[in-house]
Order: C-alpha cells, then structure tokens, then sequence
C-alpha cells in the first residue's frame, strides 16, 4: 500500500513514516498543498494522511478540491492541533474520512492508519483466495486458475494480476505500481512493466470477451475495468 | 599597350642601327675583330711554300762582313754566285736609291743584269708626297732599274693597331698615272705566267706561315760558299736584312714572340700569291648588311616568341655570327663580325628594358583604374610604402591578386549559402556552377551536365515541355518563371537571368530554384478546405434542413442525428488532422501488441453487438514503437471501426502484429467484407478522396483513413489497402521499431 503524509514538520513526517514502514507499507511525504495537489493527479495513492495547516492549499481546500477534481480519490485522515468538535464537524463534512487530534500515541495512529487501509482495500483483499469474474487466485500458492484450467504466472505476474483485480476499475498510476510489486523507487526501464503488464494481459486472456479490459491511460497508468457483459 | 610598344620597338630599332653605323663606320669593333682574327688564323696557318729561300743579312753576316752598309760589289758577288746555282727567280730586297761608289755601282748592276734567273728590285714610296701629293715615288738608281729585270712596289699595310695583317697588292696610280703591280706578284708571275695576281683595289690578308718556317740560309755563309747548290737551284731567292738592328723587322699577329723580318713578310705574300689564297676582306655593302642583319632579325623574333625563348634566341644568334664569319674566313673572305654582335648584344638588354618600361607603365595605369573602381569593393585595400616603384607595383598587384581571390572565394561562399539552390549555365548551357542547396534539394549531382541533361534529371517528364517552353522563349519575357515538380516531388518555382560581360556579350545564365514545395501543399489544403466546406460539411446540413420541413417523427429525428453527428465527425477530424501538422512529433515507447488490443477492446461493444470476433495473431515479440499513444490508438480504432463496419456480421477480425522486414513492425487487419472499390483504392487515403465517394463501401467515412493515413505517416510508417484473396479488405501499417538502448 503506497502512503501519502502532508505535512511541513519534519518530526511528524518522520514519526509518520516510520509508523507506515513499520506496517510494510510504502510512505511518500510533501511539505506544500499545492505539489500535493499535484502529485494527486498524477499518481495513485492508497491513503492521504493530511495536515490541517499545510502551506501552498490548506487542508480543507484540499479536501474540497479532492471532493470536486478527484471523484476517485483516496481515503484521507485529517491530522490536526484543533479539537473543538466544529473542526472535527468541518473537515469530516468537507470529505475526510478519519480525524487525529495531535499528540496522539503511536499505537493508536498505527491502528487508524491500519483500520483506513482495510476498509480501502475492497472486499476479499486479504483473503487467501479471491474469485474476479473467471479468475480464480489463490494467493498463498499464487496460482490462478480460469475454468478449472491452472495458469503458470511468475510471481512479479501474479501480484500485478491480484493488484489489478483487488483495484479493478481503479486507475494506478505507473509510479504505483511499480512501486508496490517491485518495492523500489528506483525508475525500472518503463518497458519492463509494460511487458510484464502485457504478458499478465496474454496470459489470462483479459479481454472483454472474458469480463476484464486492461485499459491504457496515457501518461497516467492502468486500469483493469470490468465488463458488464450480457450473458 | 600594343601601340606604346611598337612605338618602342622601331625607336629601339632606328637606334640601335645608327649606333651601328657608326660602329661600322669608324671601326669601333675593330680591336675586338682584329683580335678575333689573329686567333682565328692562327688555328690554320699554311705551311711555308718550300720553293722559297731567304738569304738573310743576319747579326752573323754583319758579324763576319763588317758593318752596314756594305760595299756594293759584296752583293755584286753574292748575285753572282746564286745565279750561278740557276734559282728560279731572285728579289733584292736592299734599298738602291742612292748611288756609291760608281765602281761599286757598276759592278752590282752588271751582275744584276747576268741573269739567266730574273731579278727584281723594289721601289719605295714616301709620305707625305712633295707639292701636295700623297706620296712621292722614289726610285732606284736609274742603272740599277736598267739591270734588274722588274720593279715593283713591297708596300704592306699596317692598321689601326699597329700590326701588319694586309697588303695592298697594286698601288693606286702616282701622280704620274703609273700604278705599280706589287713585286711579289711580279716575281711569281716570271715562274709561271699564269698567275694573275688578285683585283688590287683593296689590300688582301695575308696568310702567315709559322714564323721562322721559311727556309733561310745567311749571306755570309752563302757567301763563304758553305751552302750546296741544291739548296738554290729552282729557288726564289729573296734576299734582305734580319738582323735586329736593320731596323726592316714588323710587328705581325701571332708574332710568336718577336717580329717578323720584311723579307720573310715577302715571302708569305709570295707564297700566298703563289697559292691563290689571300684573304679579302668582305666589300663595304655585304659587312653593313650582315652586320645589321642579325640585330633587325632578332627584332621581329622579339615580337612574335616568348620572353624566356628570346634569350635563347639571342644566344645562337651571337653563335650565328661567330659562325658565319668562321665559314667566310674558310673560304678565305674576312667578315669582321664585331659590330654584328654588338647590335645583337645591345638589342637584347634594350628592348628587355624598355618593355620592361612598357610594362610597368601599363600595370600601374591597370592598377589604379582597378582600384578606382569601386563597384565591388568588399574590403578595403591597404598599400604599404614600398620606397621603389617596382615594389610599390608588385605590392599593388599582389594585394590586387588577393582581392580577386577574396572576392572570388567570397561570391562563391555567398552562392554556396543562398538561402535558394541555384546553379549557373555557360552560353553553351553547360551547368558550370551550383549550390550545396541545389544537390541537397535535388538530391542529384547536375554540374558539369548539360541543361537538357539536368532538366531531365530535376523535372518530371510531364512538365518538361512547360520548363522548356520558359527557358525558350526571347531574352525579354513574358513568362517571369516556371514552376514543376522534381521526381522527388518536391515543387520548384524556376527563374532565370542572363549574365552580359561589360561589353554586352552573353556569359551565360544563372537559374534561381525556390522550393515552394510547403506552399504548394497549403494550396492544396485549401482547395480540400474549400471542398470540405462547400460540399462535404454543407451536404449534411442541407439533408438536415430539407428534413426539417417535413414532420418531425422518429425516424426523421434519428437521420438529422445521423447528419448532425457527421457534421460534427468530420469538423471534429479536420481539426485534428490540421493539429497534427502543426506541432512536432513527441513520441514515447509503447508496446504496439497492447496498444492494438486495447484499441479492439474499446471498440469491443461495437463488435460483440453483430457477433464479430477478433483474431490476434502476435508474432512480434514485445515490439516497441516510439509513438505517440492516443493519436496511434486512435488511428488503430479507426481502422478496426472500419473493419467492425464493413465485416458481415458474426465475422471474424483477423488482427496480425509481425516482424516486418528489418526494424519494422507490421499491424495487419483483415475483415470478411466486400473489399474496396478498385476505382478508389488508389486514392483512399487521401484527406478528401473519401468523402468524394458518395457510393459503395466508403459512403459515410468522413476523414477516418485520411486521419490514419496522417498519424501514420506522422510516425515514419506507412499504411497500405488491399483486397484480401478471399475478398475483404486488407489495410496493412507498418511502423519503425524502437529497439531498446
């Protein structure tokens, strides 16, 4: 899961982070509204743990803006100093999904964060297996199988398979992606994952025929988007 | 130039022939030709004539018989007993102009008288003459003239030098109209009458023998009787002083160190005469004539060869005249030669000078009219101070030369950077001149062609009449330039101009080229904008308005959608594809296998609603393109909606992506229509050509393939239709692979 922290103090950050890589996730951080306005549109994102007072756009205009520019937008966890109830009342109706006053211990930020990416992930995401449509995944044996019939899928293919059906219909950025399979942030040649990408796209036959489409969007990502399909 | 030099050269010519004249006419070579002479002979000398004797009154003879001079009856003797010994002829060389004792006298002219050889005696002249004569002819004693058989002259010349060379073999007539024959010619002739001697009127060269190669014997001894008869008998006897102190010894050439007695000159005169070979001197006319010859003939040869060769010339013309008068000398004429080589070795020099001059003079008027005028005066030209006027000329030229060749090399740096190709013909229309941007635009090498030839090369066959046609017609034109197509077709606007010398004759012409090729192009958008918007878009909307009069029920609701959606398709199309020429090419790799499945998915529904499949054929192993997404996706779609379109239904799509040649990818789709008209295949993927088409196949297409056509062509590919053999269509892009660094 790939983590973003809004905030311009770097000991919050840091408390942030470490909290995030300690659960095996991943955390980026930006210190202005507006960069992370930006890095919004571009990239994908599991959860946006936002500062109230942050410079650039603060945390309820960014919220707004999400609301209105991002219909697809991650759960956000607001963080503040504030805790008078109209606060809390503002930003929960401006769309936050969760609320921490701060100081607030590191279990119990732990457990809010944890509890958000659940609820984020969709139904089944942690189950051993799962069942998309034709598709099959049985995630210990990282196996798929379509119709009964077993299909032999590298294990880089298979976890790009089961992170396209646990986000189907949801646009991943590249950066997302590649970030979460290959757990680098190191730029892979941009031809390994659409070759990866393109054989998981072969091996499982994902065409709308079948229920799924990988669907190309330029200079963003993919997304697999399932097809509602008459019989 | 030319006039100033002839003028010149007959100055130098009249010049050099008075100098000449002079030369020849107060001897002014003459010791130079005197000298030449002496050297001449003495490389061939005759061998003394062995019939001649000399009896010789030696320092021994006036050692033995005493002081001169003698008593008369000694030589009384002596003529006694030589005759005794019968010689052929006897001269006595002793002055007898005064008497002696009588006694003495009488004795002498008795033996004189005894023959039975001849003897003769000399007479002298002295000079100056009494009462304004020349000359006075002093005779012998009258009794002496009785007793000796002949009397003549022994005069010989010396010239200017002091050396006696020649002898004048008659003197001319005394006052007393007597001429005398010279005594030498006298005594040969008493041998043999046959001799005559040569024409008199000028003196003769004698031909020296080696001195001292005459047989001589002295008197003394002659007179002791200790010399043999044989040494006299058939002799000519000359008999006369050499002693040292008798004061008849001249200074000769190649006197070998001393002089030469005048009995022993005597004695080659009559040698000479005897031989017939005296040397004349050539006569007055043919030495002018020679002597100006050779000056006159290197003149001309002046006019007509080569500086370098004149010297050369001027050498073998010395050597010719040495030459020359070497054969006449063989041949026994004296050409002194002197003054001809003088002529030739002042002519050289003053002509080289004076053209020299001429020249000079001529550079300097040249270089100042040529930097006065300005007309091209790219850079300023600096003279140096050069102190002489020979480097200030050579400075002047040498900057002159530098600016030609600045110039020289600025035009053709110029014409070689126009931002137009061009090339240049001669009046023979050979291309003799063109720009880089003429062989890069017409990627063809046309210099050195002949126009016709490069015509051919640079214009399609078709507009090769209408580019002849403008190049034919007269020098003032109406037709102002002509405008064709290359074979790469490429469009060119041609003008020509002709370029005139200053004296208005033709030097050829320079052919300017404009690559209106973009020009060209917008024309023809406009013409399918025009088309577009006059036809195309209007024909819809009329479709919409006649619609609109009759009542609107579903179906006249569904087809004004149909025309209105049509209307926007194709505004929509247009836009793009003017949008696409606009901006640069920003491509990025993209896997071509995905990019084509995707662009099927999306039109899945379309194809899933009429039970048509696909059928991907993927043998391209993961082949990158560098591309730009959406606009190849695009162009993708439109050819698969067009295949989904025509396909019947429940058809199958069959969609290749392959290797095609070498670094290419090929995406071919094939339906299982009807195929395309072969009446338009040709022109499918014109923008316009479809919409042209109201019938058949690609009614209703709008700009699709026109769309593809530009996307493809935008990416460096090409796409191609055909029929299937099964029938169907067939459109087959091929697109550069992007390999992987």
């Amino acid at each position: 899961m790939r983590v973003v922290i809004a905030d311009d103090e770097t000991d919050v950050v840091a408390f942030l982070k470490s909290i995030v890589e300690e659960m095996g996730h991943i955390a980026v951080s930006y210190a202005d509204g507006n960069i992370l306005a930006q890095a919004l549109m571009r990239e994908t994102f599991d959860l946006v743990i936002l500062d109230w007072n942050i410079p650039g756009k603060d945390g309820i205009a960014l919220l707004k803006w999400m609301q209105s520019a991002l219909p697809d937008h991650p759960p956000v966890i607001m963080m503040t100093n504030r805790s008078a109830k109209k606060d809390i009342s503002d930003a929960l109706n401006a769309g936050a999904d969760d609320y921490i006053t701060k100081p607030e211990d590191r279990s119990v930020v732990a457990a809010r964060i944890n509890a958000m990416l659940r609820r984020n992930a969709g139904a089944g995401a942690f189950d051993t297996e799962a069942v998309y449509g034709k598709y099959h995944l049985n995630r210990l044996d990282q196996n798929v199988t379509v119709n009964g019939r077993s299909i032999t899928m590298t294990a880089k293919e298979f976890e790009l398979a089961d992170l396209f059906f646990r986000n189907a219909d949801r646009t991943l950025s590249r950066n997302y992606i590649m970030e979460t399979i290959w757990r680098t942030n190191a730029i892979l040649a941009t031809r390994t994952l659409d070759m990866h990408i393109s054989r998981v796209r072969a091996k499982l036959d994902l065409q709308p025929e079948n229920g799924f489409r990988i669907f190309t969007v330029f200079g963003y990502g993919y997304r697999l988007e399932t097809i509602a399909t008459s019989n | 130039m030319r006039l100033r030099l002839a003028v010149e050269w007959v100055l130098i010519g009249m010049f050099a022939t008075s100098i000449l004249v002079a030369a020849l006419h107060w001897k002014g070579t003459a010791s130079f030709d005197h000298l030449l002479y002496d050297q001449l002979t003495a490389a061939q000398r005759p061998a003394a004539d062995g019939d001649i004797l000399i009896v010789a009154i030696d320092d021994p003879s006036l050692l033995a018989l005493g002081k001169w001079p003698w008593d008369r009856k000694l030589h009384a003797r002596l003529i006694r007993k030589i005759q005794g010994k019968q010689p052929r002829a006897i001269f006595f060389d002793i002055l007898l102009s005064e008497r002696s004792e009588p006694q003495a006298d009488q004795s002498l002219a008795a033996a004189m008288a005894s023959g039975p050889a001849p003897l003769f005696i000399p007479l002298h002249f002295s000079t100056p003459g009494n009462n304004g004569h020349d000359y006075d002819t002093i005779f012998p004693v009258p009794a002496f003239v009785q007793a000796a058989s002949g009397l003549g002259h022994v005069n010989i010349a010396f010239d200017d030098d002091g050396i006696v060379r020649r002898t004048s073999l008659c003197f001319a007539p005394d006052p007393d109209g007597k001429s005398w024959p010279h005594l030498m010619t006298l005594t040969a002739k008493a041998d043999r009458a046959d001799i005559t001697g040569p024409r008199c009127a000028v003196p003769r060269l004698i031909p020296y023998s080696h001195r001292g190669s005459f047989a001589e014997i002295s008197y003394a001894d002659l007179l002791a009787g200790e010399v043999p008869d044989a040494l006299i008998r058939n002799k000519f006897i000359i008999i006369g002083a050499t002693a040292a102190g008798m004061g008849d010894n001249f200074p000769t050439p190649n006197g070998e160190g001393g002089m030469l007695s005048g009995v022993e000159i005597m004695a080659n005169v009559l040698a000479a005469t005897r031989r017939g070979d005296f040397i004349r001197p050539l006569s007055d006319i043919p030495t002018y004539a020679l002597s100006l010859l050779p000056m006159w003939v290197l003149m001309i040869i002046f006019l007509r060869f080569r500086p370098q060769l004149v010297l050369t010339i001027s050498l073998a013309t010395l050597i010719g005249i040495l030459a020359v008068s070497i054969l006449l000398l063989t041949n026994r004429i004296w050409f002194p030669p002197g003054t001809a080589l003088l002529g030739v070795l002042m002519v050289y020099p003053l002509w080289g000078w004076r053209r020299l001059q001429a020249i000079s003079t001529f550079m300097d008027t040249e270089l100042r009219s040529f930097d006065q005028s300005d007309d091209m005066r790219v850079w300023p030209i600096s003279y140096s101070q050069a102190t002489d006027i020979v480097g200030r000329q050579s400075e002047a030229l040498a900057h002159a030369i530098d600016h030609m060749r600045d110039l020289r090399r600025f035009v053709s740096d110029t014409l070689a950077d126009l931002p137009d190709p061009m090339f240049v013909t001669d009046p023979d229309d050979r291309v003799t001149l063109t720009n880089k941007l003429l062989d890069e635009r017409l990627g063809v090498d046309i210099y050195g062609r002949l126009l016709t030839d490069a015509l051919d090369l640079m214009v399609v066959a078709e507009q090769r009449p209408q580019v002849d046609r403008y190049l034919g017609q007269p020098p003032k034109k109406d037709q102002e330039f002509v405008r064709f197509v290359s074979p790469a077709q490429l469009t060119f606007v041609m003008r020509r101009s002709e370029v005139r010398s200053d004296s208005g004759d033709l030097r050829g012409h320079i052919h300017y080229l404009t690559d209106i090729t973009a020009l060209a192009k917008a024309e023809v958008d406009r013409e399918e904008v025009l088309q577009l918007l006059s036809h195309d878009m209007r024909a819809p909307q009329s479709t919409i308005i006649a619609l609109l009069d009759s009542p609107i029920n579903a179906d006249a609701k569904k087809r004004i959608e149909q025309n209105a959606r049509r209307t926007m398709q194709l505004a929509q199309d247009f836009v793009e594809i003017a949008r696409m020429g606009e901006s640069d090419f920003g491509g990025e790799d993209v896997l071509l296998v995905d990019l084509v499945r995707e662009s099927a998915d999306s039109l899945w529904p379309l194809a899933h609603e009429r039970g048509i499949r696909f059928s991907f054929h993927d043998t391209s192993d993961s082949a990158f393109v560098c591309a730009e997404p959406e606009s190849l996706h695009r162009a993708m779609c439109n050819l698969i909606d067009n295949a989904i379109k025509f396909s019947p239904d429940n058809g199958v799509i069959r969609v290749e992506i392959s290797h095609h040649a070498k670094a290419y990818v090929a995406v071919t789709i094939s339906d299982q229509g009807s195929g395309i008209d072969a009446d338009i295949l040709p022109a499918l993927f014109s923008r316009f050509a479809t919409t042209r088409h109201q019938t058949g196949r690609f009614r209703g297409v709008g700009l699709g393939l026109a769309f593809v056509h530009a996307v493809i062509t935008r990416h460096k590919g090409s796409v191609t239709a055909q029929n299937g053999e099964n029938g169907g269509a067939r459109f087959t892009v091929t697109l550069p692979e992007a390999r992987d660094e």
